[in-house]
């Protein structure tokens, strides 16, 4: 067997509390988290411990880091590992939260997605303008710009679904609770839409099934796809070191 | 921002909260983090020290000393407020017989 495994991430936004949750009852079967991956995480074999986690997501330039990771240390709190502005950490049950306020905490999600929010707005309205281009279009043109189209809507739509969690996450720290209900129904009236048009445009009920069947599969094999590749990445990289 | 009154450094403060409370208020290390990035943005309080990186020191501005002693003002206010209401039920309370 070898000496590290590779666990798929939630997605942090989605699931911070539940993914900290998984990676103590891993040290608790001897599986330490010591890398953060490409959606998820690196585990490697060590003695059975009952670590805590906590992650926190905070621009830190190079002088500034050493004053930030010590107060994390004097607290009790032992760095394990950072990627771009996020930071894990780990300590023994018992120690302090890292966050003792609700305001600081709505502060940790704003750090996550201000980086994103602007990715997220630009690639939907490209998405929105290529669409429309390929519906004025015609001839190969259309073809191409319609393909542009998929690619984007693929990459956009998980994008500004992870955005909207973070702001979710973020206004239920401030308890605004209009904005957190506000945020869950968007994508159930996304989908909902999306299945509409798609029922309206396609006539044929049996082609309107085939595309609803295959974006369920497509929904389900994109991840085990990943996890799949990582891992196997991981065993062969691992074993070579 | 009280404990800035003399110059400290981000853990010296969470240690000073901890002790004068007995441990009632604890401050996170995250949250002492936001917290000092917030200060220094709004200008309350200024780099003191920086010549250990690892714990720079900082101190109260005049701003800051000004915003504090609103704050406590308005706190005064409040207590006073809550005391009053608490001895007002206090007399209301007496059983009557």
């Amino acid at each position: 067997m070898g000496k590290t495994k590779y666990m798929m991430s939630g997605g942090l936004a989605f699931s911070e509390d539940k993914d900290m949750e998984r990676l103590r009852a891993c040290s608790l079967n001897g599986w330490h988290i010591c890398d953060i991956k490409f959606m998820g995480y690196a585990l490697e074999r060590g003695e059975s411990t009952d670590y805590i986690y906590s992650v926190d997501y905070q621009t830190v330039n190079e002088e500034e880091s050493e004053e930030y990771f010590d107060l994390f240390s004097a607290a009790g709190w032992t760095h394990i590992t950072s990627k771009g502005d996020i930071h894990l950490f780990r300590a023994t049950p018992g120690t302090k939260p890292i966050h003792s306020d609700r305001a600081t905490v709505a502060v940790k999600h704003d750090n996550l997605g201000k980086s994103l929010k602007w990715l997220a707005i630009s690639m939907l309205f490209m998405t929105v303008l290529v669409w429309m281009g390929a519906l004025i279009s015609t001839g190969p043109l259309r073809t191409m710009l319609a393909i542009i189209a998929t690619i984007l809507c693929i990459v956009s739509i998980p994008l500004g679904w992870t955005v909207m969690t973070i702001y979710h996450n973020k206004w239920k720290a401030k308890g605004k609770k209009g904005l957190v209900h506000l945020v869950k129904t968007i994508p159930f009236l996304f989908i909902l839409s999306v299945a509409v048009i798609i029922s309206v445009v396609v006539d044929n009920s049996g082609r309107a099934f085939r595309i609803f069947a295959s974006m369920a599969i497509g929904a389900i094999a994109f991840p085990a796809a990943i996890w799949i590749i990582m891992s196997l990445y991981h065993k062969v990289r691992g074993n070579r070191v | 921002m009280a404990a800035l009154t003399k110059p400290r450094h981000g853990y010296a403060i969470m240690s000073l909260i901890e002790e004068t409370t007995k441990g009632t208020i604890t401050i996170g290390p995250a949250s002492m983090y936001t917290i000092i990035k917030k200060l220094l943005k709004q200008e309350w309080i200024y780099l003191y020290d920086g010549t250990d990186s690892r714990r720079k020191t900082y101190l109260l501005t005049e701003a800051g000393k000004a915003v504090l002693e609103e704050d406590v003002k308005l706190r005064k206010m409040m207590i006073q407020l809550a005391e009053n209401g608490l001895k007002e039920a206090g007399e209301w309370g007496k059983p009557s017989i």
